[in-house]
């Protein structure tokens, strides 16, 4: 549909006698669990400036978009009330079905009746359920008093900033790069690589990690599109969609800026660092974290394994060091919360050491202890078949039989109240613990506090939904990309980067961004000329007195006001107000919700 | 009986997603709150409140971006009319502590919860 189109369609809806239609989702059972959704569209269907009132399933599921439809050709509906999940996530999907419909998109009012009604009152069905009428009567009244309007397209930077050069940043930038962006890599470290050169032998490729991280490395370099800050310090982001603005340090001290249309958060994650005494940790050479002695294991020769001057004859993997921590059983981090979450990747990580052990020196006992073995990627349950061919003795313990570790000059000996066996003590000698240690967030709270991102119970960053809206942040034109989102192996985060990628490619692919027409407007009929409103703004030139025929009034530009609204407070004939959200809306909605 | 509504006023780009993560996270609070999103609060004039005090609403809370907030100046304007509601208030006899303005960020969901709280004992006595 072009511009003139959209124009003529707008004017029409605008003049026609409102026709609302008002849709309840249930979200599943997510909202209808809680929520008596027969109710609350029954409710409606009665409520005036209504034509229909219906409930569905999923309302934004090609088939309930299709309801709308059938009732804007067949019923005439020309504005629409969407009862459902917050606006963040479907606000624009409803949009679109009016503007396919030929209703201007902007004669929609979405209304949250799950995360802030089914969602938080659970244990009052009756109360969210009077409630979300309430909310969806009170969408009636605005969106019966809303105008047709049109998107305002701002100019955007074409570029992306990356944060992070690792794995996931290198991947991104150069998938962006691949659509035609200019990309930016801000890595804080000398070096481009983040933990890919530690790793050894990589699942499933069997490629070492420092040559994949010389071919993206290489890649990058040759790339002309993309640039490399290497030991930059962000010490300032600011900006919002299509503009923002990151200040950083150089190497030698000077300060510098990358602006950027997007941003993807390629920052990567931290190796848990077990406490001292965690199962001996730091009180004894012979206890090492996982990703230490995949490091150690590249450098010894085959044959005999040998550490610290002794021949090791046996080696035990300890899972879940740092993860899937228990409330009073594991000690809490820093911030007094404990590790619960599972870091997916160590099990097949661990399987994976042990097999190449194994490979390497045969004639060394392996014994594998863990709670639960997730294997979970494609054909990763294989490398728990081979470990267990090889020999490799596993043990199971559960969540509050922790096992136990008691060292002296002779060794380690390892107690585990085994699960395999029906619950027998099992108690053996090992020379060497290898403790498999989750991942834990990296440090990016200057970035997240400048920013606002935000980050689950987990302090990983959080997408706003992992279907509808996978790596994209609450804040517009952020994207995540790799183990800054929750722990992930390689293969995942070269899938999530190159997702992030495609997501600031797609927001920046024309050199402007359209923009919600949410600025001042001024009713020229009702304006006296007063003068009170220009002093309120902020922004030079999106406000000031003017005359148009031979009467003086307020003049607004479109293309410098926010939106804010600070104009409209002070005026006395309520003559301005920002489009789309006008204070006559607002005084009708707190009606609709005082109305007993 | 009749409920004591509580009416949250809530910013599109930081209180409202806030409002959205107490949600996400499942915490729980009364069913007699009623969020509204605004660009900025700053756009309601006095008579706002005191019309809506008279129209049934028990509290209002004011949850506003602070410093955080994008638009420039707003928020000291916010405050200062904020200030001057109090003192119509105060004229007409509505105990203040109906009225509250605050900063909740898009992940302030204990604030968030508190704010609540404050406000259902205060509505308590109305």
């Amino acid at each position: 549909m072009d511009e003139k189109v959209k124009e003529e369609a707008s004017k029409d809806n605008y003049r026609q006698e409102p026709k609302v239609g008002v849709y309840v989702c249930h979200c599943g059972g997510n909202i209808s669990d809680i929520i008596d959704v027969k109710a609350v569209a029954a409710a409606l269907a009665k409520y005036p400036g209504v034509t229909v009132a219906r409930e569905y399933a999923f309302m934004c599921s090609s088939n309930g978009q299709d309801l709308i439809t059938e009732d804007i050709k067949t019923l005439g509906v020309n504005r629409t009330v969407v009862a459902a999940c917050s606006p963040s996530l479907h606000e624009l999907t409803f949009r679109g079905v009016l503007q396919r419909a030929g209703v201007n998109p902007y004669l929609h009012e979405h209304v949250n009746i799950r995360e802030q009604a089914s969602w938080v009152h659970k244990l009052d069905k009756a109360g969210a359920t009077a409630k979300a009428i309430k909310l969806a009567q009170a969408g009636v009244e605005k969106v019966l008093r809303k105008d047709a309007l049109n998107a305002i397209r701002v100019a955007a930077e074409q570029r992306v900033a990356v944060i992070g050069g690792g794995a996931a940043g290198m991947k991104a930038a150069l998938a962006a790069a691949g659509k035609g962006l200019e990309a930016v890599i801000l890595e804080k470290t000398p070096r481009l690589g983040g933990k890919l050169p530690e790793l050894g032998k990589m699942y499933p490729s069997g490629e070492e990690g420092a040559a994949v991280a010389k071919k993206l490395e290489d890649l990058v370099l040759a790339e002309k599109k993309i640039t490399v800050h290497t030991g930059a310090e962000i010490d300032f982001v600011s900006g919002f969609v299509g503009n923002f603005k990151i200040n950083f340090k150089k190497p030698d001290g000077s300060s510098a800026q990358v602006k950027a249309g997007a941003i993807v958060m390629a920052t990567g994650y931290e190796h848990y660092k077990p406490y001292k005494g965690e199962f001996g940790y730091g009180e004894d050479g012979t206890v090492l974290t996982l990703p230490a002695f995949t490091a150690l294991m590249k450098k010894l020769p085959a044959g005999r394994l040998e550490y610290g001057g002794r021949e090791i004859k046996s080696l035990t993997l300890i899972h879940c060091v740092g993860s899937r921590q228990v409330e009073g059983v594991h000690k809490p981090q820093a911030d007094g919360k404990i590790n619960d979450y599972c870091s997916r990747v160590c099990c097949t990580a661990a399987l994976h050491a042990a097999n190449q052990l194994k490979e390497k020196y045969p004639g060394v006992r392996v014994y594998d202890v863990y709670r639960d073995i997730r294997a979970y990627g494609m054909k990763h349950e294989e490398y728990y078949d081979k470990a267990s061919k090889d020999g490799v003795l596993f043990m199971r313990h559960n969540e509050l039989d922790q096992p136990v570790v008691v060292s002296d000059r002779t060794g380690h000996t390892v107690k585990v109240k085994d699960v395999l066996t029906w619950g027998e003590e099992l108690e053996f000698k090992t020379d060497l613990l290898v403790l498999v240690t989750g991942m834990t967030p990296a440090d990016i709270s200057l970035i997240k506090s400048q920013l606002k991102l935000p980050s689950g119970a987990d302090r990983f960053l959080q997408e706003v939904h992992p279907k509808l809206r996978p790596v994209e942040l609450a804040n517009s034109g952020i994207f995540v990309a790799g183990a800054a989102q929750y722990p992930m192996d390689s293969t995942e985060v070269m899938a999530s980067a190159g997702t992030a990628a495609a997501k600031a490619a797609i927001l920046l692919a024309e050199p402007d961004i359209p923009l919600e027409p949410f600025v001042a407007v001024v009713d020229e009929h009702k304006c006296t000329g007063c003068g009170l409103c220009p002093p309120e703004c902020s922004y030079d030139g999106a406000l000031m007195m003017g005359e148009h025929n031979g009467k003086k009034v307020a003049v607004v530009n479109p293309a410098l006001c926010k939106g804010c609204g600070a104009c409209v407070a002070v005026c006395p004939t309520r003559a301005i107000n920002v489009a789309g959200w006008t204070l006559e809306q607002f005084d009708a909605m707190v009606d609709a919700i005082a109305k007993e | 009986m009749t409920q004591k509504k509580i009416l949250i006023i809530t910013t599109n780009h930081s209180s409202y997603p806030g409002a959205d993560a107490v949600g996400q996270a499942r915490m729980a609070y009364g069913a007699n709150t009623y969020i509204i999103r605004v660009p900025d609060p700053v756009m309601f004039p006095e008579d706002f409140y005191l019309r809506a005090y008279e129209k049934g609403i028990a509290g209002i809370i004011i949850m506003s971006s602070g410093s955080d907030c994008p638009y420039e100046g707003a928020y000291e304007r916010l405050s200062k009319r904020v200030a001057r509601v109090y003192e119509q208030m105060r004229a007409k006899g509505i105990a203040s502590n109906r009225l509250k303005l605050t900063t909740i960020c898009t992940v302030c969901r204990a604030a968030f919860l508190k704010e609540i709280s404050e406000m259902e004992k205060a509505v308590t006595a109305v």
